[in-house]
């Protein structure tokens, strides 16, 4: 199958500022794709380079198989949902979401039913009439996505479209924004900068950190098992935690030292992957820090400090020092219970995931 | 430390009413957490506590003294903003000796006593010298912090402290205000929009919705009892499954059965009512693989990674959906038919309305 969307090669840079180097991705037809970095990491400019508002330095990109590359924004046929989504304040919010129709010079047979069926999915009907100074911060990002999908396309692009709202708000919008994919059974790309909104919208992720795709792949695959340490500090909320790591052969063991433990790992010290004396990153979920634990084989068990708890209702989330280094530790209802004060943490060791501080890459550790 | 009584206080801008006639007691030594959606007219009440705004009618006493004449400086209340306000060009020490100095009755000794303790609490020590512009958001906002809990004012109001200071500020924050609290047992008001904030931080919440409030409790008590379909919804991530039910009579018994429950349920307290929602939280919702006498047979539609690593699965069930949160480890996969059981023990019942009622839930033997 042709991919929706490929990006080849592309560099963009602004004076010295390298935004994009060298980055290549495709996009899957049909998927809820979300490009998720750090702010600022060019995830926009990608979306921007696709709808054509910029020009890329170097490299390609193509759209359902067709270089595109030198095509006039108007030429790609996208629905675009911008980050700062300006409404025209003295059209009602049924002319502005017909907008891109009427500028694309539909007849008012074909915009009536679009622009009706778009506010049906988003659930703004009754404010169709309605001028935006009348409408709630909520109410307009909805209608600026109505806009961005009544274009008849099979591929539409949202650039954090979410952002500032409250979660409450987002909340509800993830659902309609899921369905509408399917509804309209095509492709949607999505940007944002949130670790949950990634995690509750995505069915394929793509990592973007450093001017390039650092990971990419199936949702929940990419979170249980990151190949790269910039997806595993960027991907998971609360954080996970790293530590610095260092590895050491004695006798025919590798064994892993940092500032809190230090214990032996299975890793074959012939493989390729090792170096007496390595220095990796050490990350360790905070839902596989154990609060109490028994003792119990193979859990190394720490004396700590909570120092704070927050309680999300449904989840708690515990600030802990051991020794010289703080970890976040989290659990679910019915999971025990964190309190703040003189406690007690185990760490499994088959818990911890292991990165090469060179190169950032996965060390992968045999099993048990 | 003061209590303050606010009296049928009402506020109206032009055609809005920001605030409908609101009577509460915020009682002394304790930290109470304005919580709402923007627009709910918290920040509105808080504005007028402090004296920055005037309301359209009622009284606010603090302590028994009435004091909606008196200015917010006669009031004597210490204030911090969502954004930090900091003296530019003096040093972390004077920017919080400042609002000290105005004040006579305050020795040399006890001045520099309380700056240090708060120096200390809220660990600025390494900032102490430093010029104010060198520092980021979140030192900032510790300064202003230790400037109004070091003047030790009766009352201090927080408006949205830490929404705009970044991750690692926000847990040094929160770690600080609750050993502040701890330390000083001052009154205090903290608005926020964020319900970890307000759960984590406060002693009573204050749930307010377009300028009412919705329920006044601990954080358990309005997150594990919300008095209605808002509270439920608008606490946890996501909020509470609510659905509807047809009451059924039986031999003089009334009963709750499909979609949620599979045996019966007595219900007592109904008051005369035909319809409730069932109310219950996701991370209670119970599923599994094997039958078990009281599971619902349900698909499910969803799953999707949440907090720590929990999946959040979208469950269909009877026509219906529901929303349960299960542990990392649980595996549960997309399209496969599950067991679903909702403990009465965890179940709220409301009005069709939205209201919360008690009602009596048990089991036909």
């Amino acid at each position: 199958m042709t991919a929706a969307v490929e990006f080849r090669n592309i560099r963009k840079a602004y004076q010295q500022n390298v935004v994009l180097r060298d980055l290549s991705l495709t996009i899957e037809q049909g998927s809820f794709t979300v490009i998720y970095g750090p702010p600022a990491c060019g995830k926009s400019l990608l979306l921007r380079l696709l709808a054509g508002l910029e020009k890329p330095d170097k490299g390609h990109i193509f759209l359902s198989g067709e270089d595109v590359t030198g095509l006039s924004p108007e030429k790609r046929n996208l629905g675009y949902v911008p980050q700062s989504f300006a409404l025209y304040p003295h059209y009602r919010v049924y002319d502005n979401i017909a907008y891109p129709l009427t500028l694309a010079g539909a007849s008012k047979a074909v915009i009536r039913p679009t622009v009706e069926h778009a506010a049906a999915a988003l659930k703004i009907s009754h404010l169709l009439k309605k001028y935006p100074n009348q409408l709630s911060g909520g109410e307009k990002q909805r209608v600026a996505i109505a806009r961005g999908i009544v274009k008849d396309t099979k591929i539409f692009i949202l650039d954090d479209p979410l952002t500032g709202l409250d979660f409450k708000l987002r909340e509800q919008l993830f659902e309609d924004l899921r369905q509408m994919k399917t509804d309209l059974a095509a492709t949607f790309i999505y940007t944002t900068s949130d670790t949950l909104e990634a995690l509750m919208l995505a069915e394929q992720i793509k990592i973007l950190d450093q001017g390039g795709i650092v990971e990419a792949g199936d949702l929940e695959a990419v979170y249980s098992h990151p190949q790269h340490i910039r997806t595993m500090a960027l991907l998971g909320f609360p954080e996970a935690n790293i530590l610095p790591g260092r590895l050491y052969k004695e006798g025919d063991c590798v064994r892993l030292k940092t500032d809190i433990f230090d214990l032996p790992i299975y890793l074959d010290p012939s493989s390729a992957d090792f170096a007496d004396g390595m220095l990796v990153h050490v990350a360790l979920r905070p839902q596989d820090v154990r609060i109490n634990p028994r003792q119990a084989n193979g859990i190394l068990v720490k004396k700590a400090e909570i120092t704070l708890v927050e309680d999300l209702g449904g989840e708690m989330v515990g600030y802990i020092d051991v020794d010289s280094m703080s970890l976040r530790a989290v659990i679910g209802q019915g999971a025990g219970e964190l309190v703040e004060g003189a406690s007690t943490i185990g760490i499994h060791p088959d818990a911890l995931a292991l990165y090469a501080l060179e190169t950032g890459r996965r060390v992968e550790l045999g099993a048990r | 430390m003061s209590e303050i009584r606010l009296v049928n206080l009402r506020k109206e801008f032009k055609e809005l009413v920001a605030i409908r006639d609101i009577t509460i007691t915020f009682p002394t030594a304790t930290v109470t957490c304005l919580l709402g959606p923007s627009g709910c007219g918290k920040t509105t009440l808080m504005r007028i506590i402090a004296g920055l705004e005037q309301p359209s009618s009622g009284e606010i006493y603090f302590d028994n003294e009435l004091v909606n004449d008196l200015s917010p400086s006669e009031r004597n209340i210490g204030m911090v903003f969502q954004y930090p306000v900091v003296y530019r060009g003096m040093d972390v020490y004077r920017n919080i000796e400042l609002p000290l100095l105005q004040n006579s009755r305050i020795s040399k000794a006890e001045r520099k006593a309380r700056i240090e303790s708060v120096i200390e609490t809220l660990d600025l020590t390494h900032a102490v010298g430093k010029d104010i512009s060198t520092l980021d958001n979140g030192t900032r906002q510790k300064i202003a912090v230790a400037r109004a809990v070091a003047r030790q004012p009766r009352i201090i109001l927080f408006d949205e402290p830490i929404t705009n200071v970044d991750v690692n500020s926000k847990v040094q924050l929160k770690r600080a205000l609750k050993k502040l609290v701890k330390q000083h047992s001052q009154t205090i008001i903290y608005v926020t929009h964020d319900q970890t904030e307000a759960m984590t931080l406060a002693d009573d919440i204050v749930l307010m919705q377009a300028g009412e409030i919705v329920q006044h409790g601990t954080p358990r008590e309005i997150y594990d009892y919300p008095n209605n379909r808002f509270g439920g919804w608008f606490l946890g991530n996501p909020g509470m499954n609510f659905v509807e039910h047809q009451v059924q009579h039986n031999d003089g018994a009334k009963y709750l059965s499909e979609p949620l429950f599979r045996q019966p349920v007595q219900v007592t307290g109904l008051n005369g009512h035909r319809q409730v929602l069932v109310g219950i939280r996701p991370e209670r919702v119970r599923v599994q693989y094997e039958r078990t006498p009281f599971a619902i047979p349900g698909t499910i539609l969803k799953r999707s990674i949440v907090v720590g690593g929990q999946h959040l699965l979208t469950i269909k069930v009877d026509g219906q959906t529901i929303k349960a949160k299960v542990p990392p480890d649980a595996i549960f996969d997309e399209q496969t038919h599950v067991w679903v059981e909702c403990p009465l023990e965890h179940i709220t019942l409301f009005e069709p309305e939205g209201r919360w009622f008690e009602a009596g839930l048990s089991y036909v033997d």
